[in-house]
């Protein structure tokens, strides 16, 4: 039995050079015998748009076959991780098209074209995670990606004479690497998907040893931690365990009850697996073979051809300390800066300020300003709800107050947020981070007193776009104009608009002067309001409005209108 | 050149706002008795520094090294006030 790289569709293989038990019941999946229904799968999409492709089916052989069949004809999976129904449609209307549960009817006499040649460049995967803000980001792998891990995995663990039996979700990386992939590879007999339970787990053990195959079980630590002792567990020939570190006591119970190995993996979805430990020998980490580690600042960076960008140093979100050949985990990092001397603790201020009740995410920086050597201050970046977003000077204020009251009894002075962002998303970019650029861009009013402050941007559509801005009380333009009654200078927000406008659609050329320009309210520091621009043939319309109503709209004249996006 | 005591007390509100900056505080909002540290205006001791710089460079203010003495000056705007009405040599 032969292990075959993804990119030569392993699936395919004639089912003769791989022969399953015949012993093993019908519901496991042979990945020999999938081909009819990855075709009946392509001649469906035949005629169906390409790109990305929402994919979510806990049955591992359904699962399998409309992933082939995406993948023989170009397209990319998007794996959701979980099924609920509002994350399903969340995610189906930004893609190209969602597979259906099971395959539509077609008609089975047209033959379906012939099978793409799978690029190892192409994107493979769009798997969701949460990030270290809570939020799901998006994390796409290559098929070259995934075919070297997979590969390091065939040489370490050869599959050769085993069967799989999954208690993990294909939803995910470990799972889908694991539990679908490896076995498909060396064209192995899977199953899972129902073997989330110790219950039917012990019954497919029982199955295979009736047809008397060696198993693979994949598991984790959330199984592995509570496997009851009064069943009769056949032995499997090694146990995997992800997703977690296993606690050693749980590691050794689940050895001694199963009468195998466990071996666990450690990685994430960025960086796919990382290293591995069988606490038995060490609670140390080997790096899988191909995976270069080092340690820097007390934090785990690696470089391996599994990562997005293989030649990079990634760095990962754990502690780690160098041991012989290789490292063993410390806490997850705990994002420490220090000001004042003291040691302030990201993490620590942003799980306070998500524990109240209208807070739904927080993100606290370092802000320095450019002209200033200073160490500089803390920033919070605070998603709220809609309404309970502050829309004017008052109502920022007392905001502010209640969140510095808020966080004092538990954290020292310096360490509480001076600069407070308060928007209804965090700015992202297309892979789904707060970058460096909008870190910079949120705060980039304190070091130009002329800038508005930015608060984030929507697209709608490739010529308009919506950015939510607020007027920072220290605005320049704001001096010496009244003293008692502050106002914004109309000129200053036609001026805002075509920045704006420049930074949304790209630089215009030749400004030519603003048609139908209409003042309709003053707009005083401390509001919070929302600048529109549509982008027309020969002009860009901006109207900018707070919730007080409309305060300036009119339309930018230029002989030569931007066609580039430049934002996200 | 004197200005009168309220001119002052709206310059040294806006040297806090601006050398500290603050964002959600216009002068209207502080309050010239209340404290500027801990509960009132919630300055901390990097905030204290910086306004030591700033006096010295406004007002020519040198302060003592003393924090018991600073602070006591940072009480309020009015003890500040006071401080560099006393002191101040520009």
């Amino acid at each position: 039995m032969t292990y075959i790289p993804l990119t030569q569709r392993p699936w395919r293989r004639p089912s003769t050079e791989n022969p399953t038990p015949e012993a093993l019941p019908a519901d496991w999946c042979r990945p020999a015998a999938l081909g009819s229904a990855i075709d009946a799968w392509r001649r469906w999409l035949v005629d169906k748009p390409q790109g990305r492709w929402l994919l979510h089916n806990p049955a591992p052989e359904a699962f399998c076959a409309a992933l082939f069949a995406l993948w023989e004809s170009g397209r990319s999976a998007v794996l959701p991780g979980d099924g609920r129904a509002d994350t399903l449609a969340h995610l189906g209307q930004r893609l190209d098209g969602v597979m259906p549960e099971a395959i539509p009817h077609t008609p089975t006499a047209s033959a379906p074209p012939a099978p793409q040649v799978l690029e190892a460049g192409a994107e493979a995967l769009v798997l969701y995670t949460s990030g270290s803000t809570g939020e799901p980001l998006m994390q796409t792998k290559r098929f070259d990606q995934l075919d070297a891990e997979l590969d390091v995995q065939a040489s370490c663990w050869p599959l050769e004479g085993s069967v799989i039996v999954s208690q993990v979700s294909h939803q995910h990386i470990y799972g889908l690497l694991a539990g679908i992939l490896r076995p498909v590879c060396h064209g192995v007999a899977l199953c899972g998907g129902d073997g989330h339970y110790p219950e039917v787990m012990a019954r497919r053990l029982a199955e295979a040893r009736k047809a008397e195959v060696e198993v693979t079980l994949i598991s984790s630590p959330a199984q592995l931690s509570r496997l009851p002792e009064h069943l009769d567990w056949p032995c499997p020939a090694r146990i995997f365990s992800s997703g977690a570190p296993l606690a050693a006591e749980h590691a050794r119970r689940a050895e001694s009850l199963l009468g195998a190995p466990v071996v666990e993996i450690y990685g994430s979805t960025e960086t796919g697996g990382i290293a591995w430990r069988r606490q038995a020998s060490s609670a140390d980490w080997t790096p899988l073979p191909g995976v270069e580690i080092q340690v820097q600042n007390a934090r785990l960076e690696l470089r391996s051809a599994f990562l997005e960008a293989p030649e990079q140093w990634w760095q990962q979100a754990d502690l780690a300390e160098p041991v012989p050949g290789g490292f063993r985990l410390g806490g997850r990092a705990d994002r420490l800066i220090k000001l004042a001397g003291k040691r302030v603790s990201l993490t620590a201020i942003e799980r306070d300020l998500t524990a109240l009740t209208h807070v739904t995410q927080a993100h606290c920086v370092r802000v320095t300003r450019q002209e200033s050597q200073q160490e500089g201050r803390l920033g919070a970046i605070v998603v709220m709800e809609e309404n309970a977003l502050p829309h004017t000077h008052a109502e920022r204020r007392a905001l502010s107050e209640q969140l510095r009251r808020h966080l004092a009894p538990r954290h020292e002075a310096v360490a509480l947020p001076r600069y407070w962002r308060f928007v209804a998303e965090l700015p992202t970019n297309a892979q789904g981070k707060l970058d460096r650029q909008a870190r910079e861009r949120l705060f980039a009013d304190l070091s130009d007193n002329r800038k508005p402050r930015w608060l984030g941007e929507l697209n709608d559509g490739p010529n308009q776009r919506h950015v939510t801005l607020e007027v920072p009380e220290r605005l320049a333009y704001l001096a010496g104009h009244f003293d008692d009654f502050p106002v914004v200078p109309g000129v200053v927000l036609v001026q805002w608009a075509i920045e704006q406008a420049a930074h949304g659609f790209g630089q215009s050329e030749g400004f030519q002067g603003v048609d139908r320009l209409k003042f309709q309210r003053p707009l005083a520091p401390g509001t919070r309001c929302r600048l529109t621009l549509e982008r027309r043939r020969d002009s860009i319309h901006f109207a900018l409005e707070s919730r007080e109503g409309r305060h300036a709209a009119g339309r930018l004249r230029f002989r030569h209108i931007a066609t580039g996006e430049v934002s996200a | 050149m004197h200005e009168t005591s309220q001119q002052l007390t709206l310059d040294l509100k806006r040297m806090i706002i601006e050398a500290l900056e603050l964002e959600d505080v216009t002068p209207d909002d502080i309050d010239a008795q209340a404290p500027l540290f801990g509960d009132g205006l919630g300055l901390d001791s990097i905030d204290a520094l910086e306004l030591g710089l700033e006096l010295q460079k406004r007002y020519g203010i040198k302060l003592d090294a003393e924090a018991e003495d600073t602070r006591q000056h940072f009480a309020s705007i009015d003890a500040l006030r006071a401080l560099v009405e006393t002191r101040r040599d520009r």
